[in-house]
Order: C-alpha cells, then structure tokens, then sequence
C-alpha cells in the first residue's frame, strides 16, 4: 500500500469515527416540555449551580434554583420584611411563640407550620423535615454549618405541623434562620440521611415544595423546571415551564436578553444597566438597598504581622490617618465616573431597614480637612518629594514614608479597579503614596493556612464589598469588629481592631427589645464613625434585568431575584 | 518496533509518575485555596473550614493528601468526624483503582463530571480539526503549486492574519454580526445562534439544527489551525517538488498531476501526519475562549471553571487525563512516522 493510500485511509477513519460520534452524541434537548411555547422563560447565567442547597457553597446560581424549587420556614422581601413560607405565622414574643427564660437567658421558640404544604409527589411536609434537615446540617462527618445552630440546644416535634427550638441563649436571627436565601427543609421520606447534607443526591435531583420542579439537568448547557402542580399557593405559579441556560459570556446574556432569547440575566453591572435602559423589550429591576457596601479595609497591625499591639501599623494605626484618608476619597465622583451614577453613598453598616441610623453624618469630602489632619498626625513633605514623611508622628521612625500598598480583587471588574486607581491617585495627590496590586479574591479572601493575604496580615489597605445578609447585623458585626475575631482564621477582623466599648455593645444587641437593639446599633454606628477599623463609601446597585413580557421581577439584596418566581407573570 | 513501543510505555508509567507528583503539588501549592469565599460569600465561615478541610482531605500533610490520592485511605483509620479519634476505615480508593475523588464544587464524582463534558468536547474538536485538515491541506497545495500566483499571495496574507486573530475576539465578533446583526429573512429571527449545541426544545438527532450550532464555534476553532496547517503544507509541499525525483519523473512523461499526487503528496503529508498526532490533546483538553463564548459545556470551560475556584481534584483530574493523551500522543506521532515511511526504523 502506498503511503498516499494510508494517509487518506488515516483520514476517512477520522472522518467515519467524528460522524459517529455526532450521531452518538448525547442528546441535550429537554424532554417533555417544549421551551419555544408563550407561557415559559429563560433564565440565564454564566456557571451551572454546584446543587440545589446554597449552604455547601453559596455561588448564588445554587440559591436561584433553590428559590424555584424549595421553601424555607420564612423569607424575606425587598424592603426587609420577614414573609412566611412553610411557617404558618411568624412566632413573636407578643403572640407568645417566643418565651425566655429571664435566669437563664434560654429562649424558646415554638413554630406552627402551614397544612398545606406538599412536597411534589404529595407528602406533606411536616415537622420531621425540620427536624431531619437540622440533624443533618449538624452531623460532625457529612454535615455543614448554617449561622446560629451552635446557640440550638434541641428541636422538639410537638405534632406534625408543631415544633419548638431550644436555644442556649437569645438568637436575635431566629427568625430567618431556617429561611431566607440559603436554608431549606428537606424531604426526609426522600433525602437518603447516610449520604450526608454536604454530599446527598437529593440536592442535585431535589423534590420539590416550591412553585417549580424539576425535570431536566444537561449539565454545563441547560435546566428545565415544569410547574409543581401540588404548590400549595392556589393558582400559582403562572408560568408553565422555566429554563436555566447556562451562558458564560456576560455580552451574549445581553444580546440574548435584547434579541428576546432570554427573559432574566441577574446581576446586571451598572454598564449593562445604562447600556440597556434606552432598550424597548428589556426593564431592569432595582432592589431598594444594596448590602455590599464598598469599603476601605485598614490593617492596624504592620504589614504581615497580626497583632497591633505589639506591632502597630507605622501609619494606620493613628485613627486620625484613617481619618484623613476616608476625608480625601471623592465618593460621588467615583459613583458618577465608574458606576455610571447607580451607586449610591454608604457610610455605616446600619443604613437599611430594619436597623437604620441617622445619627452618624456622612463624613465629608474635604482634601483641605485631610492634608489638616494628617499633619496633626506628624505626617509632613519636607524633602519636597511629594511624599509624605513621619515628623514625630509617634507610630513610626523619624522620615518614614508614607507609602503603602493597596490591594484590590480582579472578579469584581473594571468598576472596582478603576476606583482603586482613582482613590490611588487622589491620596497621591495629598501626599499619601499607594502602589496598587490586584490579585483574585480566593487569594485575597484564603485561609492564613494558603497563604490568605488578609488573614496573614500580608496588607496594608485593601477595598472591596461586603455587608451582612438578611435583616440581623449582630453575627456579621461579631466577624467584622468584635475582638474575639481579631485573631488569623478566627473571624473577619482583619485589620486586628479591637475596642471594649464595641464588644460590650455587641452583647448588649443579643436581646429580643427591638427598640433596645436599634439604639444599640446606633451606638455602635458612633464608635465605628469615631475609630474608623473600615472606611465604607459606597453601595454599587443591585439590579436584575428581564424581558418587558416577564412581569413581577423585583431585585432584592435579601435574596436571590427569584425570591418571587411563582408571582411572576407573562404578558 | 514492538520492543521500542514496549521500551516507551514503560518510560510513560514512570513519566506519568514523576508528572502527577510535580502537578500534584503545583495545583495544592498555587496561591489561594478552595477554602476561600466564593461567589455571595466573600469567606467560609471559621466553623465551616474545620468541617470542610476534613470532608475535603485537606487536614492531612500534603504528601499524606498525595498518597490519598494515588492509592486511597481505605486501608487506613481517619477521623470522620473531628474529635482527633481514628475510628473507621477512609472511603478513597485512589486513582490507582480508578477513584478521582469527588469536586469540592457540587460534590460528584469527578469522572462524572469529566464523563458529562469530554463527549461534547471530542465532538467539537474533532470537527473542527477535521474541517481545518480537509481545508488546509488543498490550500497549501495549491498554494505551493502555484507559488507567487494571486491565490498563493491571498491565501499567504489570510494565512498571517489567521494566526494572528484571537479566538477570543473572533467569537466575538462572530456573534456580533451572525447574531446581533443580521437576522433570517423569513423568519425575522437571528440568522446564527449564539451557542449550545442544539436548539433548546428540539426533538430527537437533527443533522441540519446540529450544523447550524456547529458553523460558528468551528469557524472560530479551526481558522487558526488551517493557517498554520496550509502555511505548513505549502512549505512541505514546496519543499518535495523541487527534488530532483520529482523532475526525474516528469522527465520520464509522467502527467504533472500523476506526479504531484503519487510522488509530491505522499512524501509531503508525512510531517504533516506527524504535526497532527502532536496535537490531538486538543481533541481532549478543548479550546476554552470557544467554549466560554459559544456556551459549549466541555472540557475547557470545566478545566477554567476548576481552576479558578480551586476545585483540586477536578482540576488534578483534567491535567492528568491532558498529560497522559500528550504522552500517547507522542508516541502515536512517532509511530505513524515510521508508518507511513518505510525508510525509518527504531531499534
């Protein structure tokens, strides 16, 4: 045979072998439903969700299907009110559903659960779900972990649709604790307890309680969800059929959405917000409040050391730098250059309701009042370089520069990055030198172990966006500010900050006196002011755009965008 | 032959070996780590990361982890859960015994994920470097045939700006105008999809709807790979019919078609042969930017979706199964040389 000859038999095996493998290739239509029909919608997103239970990994594509399929004992709205679920009313201390223990600080809550509520093959949904799910987010081998549940003493089944929790102590965040965008109950007739919560099959194929079920999952392409037809809430959900396709590229989901391929893409940046505002067939849904705050993080201690008592930072550890530095950041230009005017001002953790605190001002922009300060606190140009140095500044030697480095993360975007550089820039022009360094959150973000800039301490300024989930603050405030987390992989208190009068305040709010927790809050919304651990400036928006045809979409940083699916609509 | 073969599988066992510890250790010692918040969470909480380094393996010493990995913890004591007792057996059986682990992502199987993706992936690439072969090699012909003529220069500048395009941008602006702009005359709808592979909705294998997803995301694959294969075969090409064999055989009255297809092709498709081989990891390993832009859920967007939420053995997965094709495919390209030329033996 001649080497010609082997060569096109080479390739005609190749050929005959691709088109079969064509032909054998799996199929990735959904079956059974039909996604072409008026009554059904498209949903699109970037990454498969990793499961349908948001407490393993919380990417928030897990908590958008979670919201189709499962309920919780309660949610909440837009505006921070707490709705029920499965719950049959909100248990209170004026209906008696709260009681403490005035000796020993023990609460008591008694749920009452709706009767009508079904799981999709009919069984209804009862106490032994609630008390199944808790003991299998508490098994210390396959189990996970879900804020508040080391204050839960027992859950006690009274009836079938009764339960009570016992807890140690006040939990001011009961009320969500079994809700909100990440926890569920789950089937205990179906969810095979020997799996474990972190890995069980019935968080990838879940039953259904929610308005929809599912029906098919092709990995990496697309999901199909059918209407649950033993939903408890009579008429609804109006929609027949929903499709999660799953689109990596940010600009195809656009053109997507405005060639009328796709009704919902969430979380829509600010670009895409003002790139879409002038389209006819598309609305962008706006939460009121955002709770990622954009925020300024400073490292009390030196840099890579992470205790500011015994290594104090040369420059930040004066307040009255932090100060000047928070003055001399231009926040309504930032908001106007780089988010195209969405973003809105923030300056303290507790400006969204419930808990909202008019008695900190927003500190004002004023370079004048910065360079004042920061002279104040001995930091002066003498050579002329245009960098300031420490002339008796008493944090630092004699002729330390003020130089620092400025971190941010890449997966936020241009947005953030040009901030940094403009933040960079302005502080430069007051003297205060900062070289800027960009590095992915999960090096940022990594345990001191993998070598976590933050928890190593390995930093001196750093911004990016956080604030706490749902409507109770005071776990996230003990993360954040408390002493107790102040330490490497112990909490969130990276800059090492600690301050008595906080941390009794922060046990003051672990009371169920609504009146008594505000003003609580507000006094701690003082000391934050006054000591500045964080800089907060701005909240970027919260917005999810859809189709004009899908109607009921409404964004909300208390949970996922379809915290609501089964009142939308079609017109 | 059979004993060089043999010889070089050999040396493969130990390659694959050395590989796994090297990779094994890059992937565990890269900045960052899967304990890291993703995605709403900016952080695993402090009560999360004991539960998760134990579920995850990742409490033990890193050669510990590696024998794990290799050879399983099922002949081993561990402690499932956390009170610092060893009281049962590990269930990890190692790759040895065909065990990958489990994604730290969505906790399956990591073959299942591969299992989920590598089909879609060896399609695409399959097609698109078939469709780049069956394109670049008359090109380069020609090219060479008719050295200096207006088709060899056109094809000559196409070639250059081939190489030079980014898939990334191509895509892109593929999608801009198949998508965006121009619609279906009688339908109003757009005139190319965006991506998938099918159409949602569809019923059963449809050869038409399955071109029609086909035609960009191949397009933009295998516009690369034609120009540097026709570059390729035109210089091979050119290189063969200047021999004086060549002209020996047109002297003896040969026709020139006779002559370029017995004696000029066959003797320049054989380096080509062997580049092919060399780049058949790609069938596996898939092209990330047209996945990403194109949603074709494949190998790529897996391997970029692992790497960057450190999902450790998805990711020790992928690289192993790209290491292991790259080796055997070596070793094919070496095989298929002294194939189709007889002059060349290995001893």
């Amino acid at each position: 045979m001649s080497a010609t000859k082997r060569i096109f038999i080479f390739l005609a095996v190749a050929v005959i072998l691709t088109s079969s493998l064509a032909a054998c290739q799996q199929n990735t239509q959904p079956a059974g439903s039909d996604p072409a029909t008026n009554n059904s919608i498209t949903i699109v997103i970037p990454e498969d969700p990793p499961s349908f239970n948001p407490v393993i990994t919380d990417t928030g594509y897990d908590s958008l299907v979670m919201e189709l399929t499962m309920l919780g004992l309660t949610d909440i709205d837009q505006n921070g009110n707490v709705f029920t679920e499965i719950a049959a009313e909100l248990p209170t201390t004026e209906n008696g559903g709260v009681v403490q223990d005035e000796t020993t600080g023990a609460m008591t809550v008694t749920w009452k659960m709706r009767e009508d509520v079904q799981w999709s093959d009919g069984v209804p949904v009862t106490a032994d779900d609630v008390i199944f799910t808790y003991n299998a987010i508490l098994d210390p081998n396959q189990g996970s972990w879900i804020p508040g549940i080391d204050y839960i003493d027992s859950i006690e089944k009274i009836d079938d649709h009764t339960f009570i929790i016992k807890y140690s102590s006040v939990y001011p965040g009961y009320l969500t604790q079994f809700g909100g965008e990440q926890v569920v109950i789950w089937p205990a007739h179906y969810c095979d307890a020997s799996q474990g919560f972190s890995a069980w099959d019935c968080a990838r194929q879940p039953l259904s309680n929610g308005p929809f079920k599912l029906e098919e999952w092709v990995n990496g392409d697309h999901m199909t969800f059918v209407k649950n037809e033993n939903y408890f809430e009579t008429g609804k959900p109006a929609i027949d059929s929903v499709i999660v396709q799953i689109v990596p590229d940010q600009a195809v989901r656009k053109t997507m959405l405005i060639n009328g391929d796709a009704d919902l893409d969430m979380w829509s940046t600010e670009q895409m917000i003002d790139e879409l505002k002038d389209v006819p067939n598309v609305e962008v849904s706006m939460s009121p409040d955002n709770r990622w705050v954009m925020r300024i993080f400073f490292n009390l201690a030196a840099k890579g050391t992470t205790n500011p008592i015994a290594t104090p930072h040369p420059i930040l550890s004066n307040v009255k730098v932090r100060q000047a530095i928070r003055m001399a950041i231009d926040v309504d230009t930032i908001a106007k250059e780089f988010f195209y005017g969405y973003a809105k001002p923030a300056w303290t953790e507790f400006f969204r309701p419930p808990y909202v605190c008019e008695n900190v001002a927003r500190p004002s922009f004023d370079l004048e009042g910065a360079k004042a300060l920061l002279e104040e606190a001995g930091w002066t140009d003498q050579d002329g370089d245009g960098v300031r140095e420490c002339h008796d500044c008493r944090t630092a030697e004699e002729g330390y520069p003020m130089e620092m480095e400025f971190i941010t993360y890449s997966d936020y975007g241009e947005p953030l990055e040009l901030t940094q550089q403009f933040v960079a820039e302005k502080l430069g022009g007051i003297g205060i030198k900062l070289n800027i360094t960009v590095v992915e959150g999960s090096v940022l973000w990594a345990a001191s172990t993998d070598g976590g800039i933050e928890q190593s301490g390995n930093f001196d300024m750093d911004i990016w966006d956080d604030g706490y989930a749902g409507i109770d603050p005071t776990d996230y405030l003990q993360s954040y500010y408390s002493t107790d987390a102040a330490t490497p992989d112990n909490g969130y208190n990276y800059g090492r900050w600690s301050n008595e009068e906080f941390d009794s305040l922060l046990e003051e709010a672990y009371t169920l006196d609504e009146t008594a927790r505000l003003e609580t809050f507000c006094k701690m919304a003082t000391v934050l002011d006054e000591q500045v651990p964080e800089a907060l400036l701005f909240t970027a928006s919260n917005a999810d755009a859809h189709s004009s045809r899908l109607q009921g979409v409404q964004s909300s940083t208390n949970d996922i965008v379809t915290w609501n699916a089964a009142n939308w609509t079609l017109k | 032959m059979t004993y060089y073969i043999l010889r070089r599988l050999i040396q493969t066992v130990g390659l694959l070996f050395l590989l796994s510890m090297i990779l094994f250790a890059l992937v565990n010692l890269s900045p960052g780590g899967p304990l890291a918040g993703q995605g709403q969470s900016r952080h695993v909480q402090p009560e999360k990361v004991e539960l998760l380094k134990r579920q995850f393996g990742l409490d033990q010493p890193l050669p510990v982890q590696y024998a794990i990995w290799l050879i399983g913890n099922d002949w081993m004591k561990v402690d499932v859960d956390g009170d610092g007792v060893k009281e049962s057996n590990g269930t990890r059986q190692g790759i040895l015994r065909g065990d990958f682990g489990f994604s730290f992502r969505t906790r399956k199987p990591v073959l299942e994920e591969i299992g989920e993706r590598l089909p879609n992936t060896i399609y695409l690439m399959s097609i698109t470097m078939l469709t780049a072969i069956l394109l670049a090699i008359p090109i380069g012909i020609l090219s060479a045939v008719r050295q200096y003529s207006k088709f060899d220069i056109t094809v000559t500048t196409f070639s250059f700006a081939g190489q030079a395009i980014p898939e990334f941008w191509l895509g892109l602006i593929l999608i801009l105008v198949f998508y965006a702009w121009l619609k279906n005359p009688f339908t109003g709808e757009a005139l190319m999809p965006s991506g998938g592979i099918t159409t949602l909705g569809l019923q059963g294998f449809n050869l038409g709807d399955r071109i029609w997803h086909l035609a960009l995301p191949v397009l933009t694959g295998a516009l690369g790979w034609i120009s540097w294969y026709s570059r390729f075969m035109r210089s091979s090409m050119l290189e063969v019919i200047h021999k004086d064999y060549l002209r020996t055989a047109r002297a003896k009255g040969l026709p020139r078609w006779m002559v370029l297809y017995k004696h000029g092709l066959s003797n320049a498709l054989i380096p080509l042969i062997t580049l092919l081989a060399l780049d058949l990891p790609y069938i596996f390993s898939g092209a990330i930017f047209v996945e990403y832009l194109f949603a074709w859920p494949g190998m790529g967007r897996l391997y970029y979706q692992a790497a960057e939420q450190r999902d450790y053995p998805v990711l020790m997965t992928v690289l192993i199964i790209g290491a292991t094709v790259i080796i055997f495919s070596n070793l094919l390209a070496d095989i298929l040389y002294a194939y189709l030329d007889p002059r060349v033996r290995y001893e």
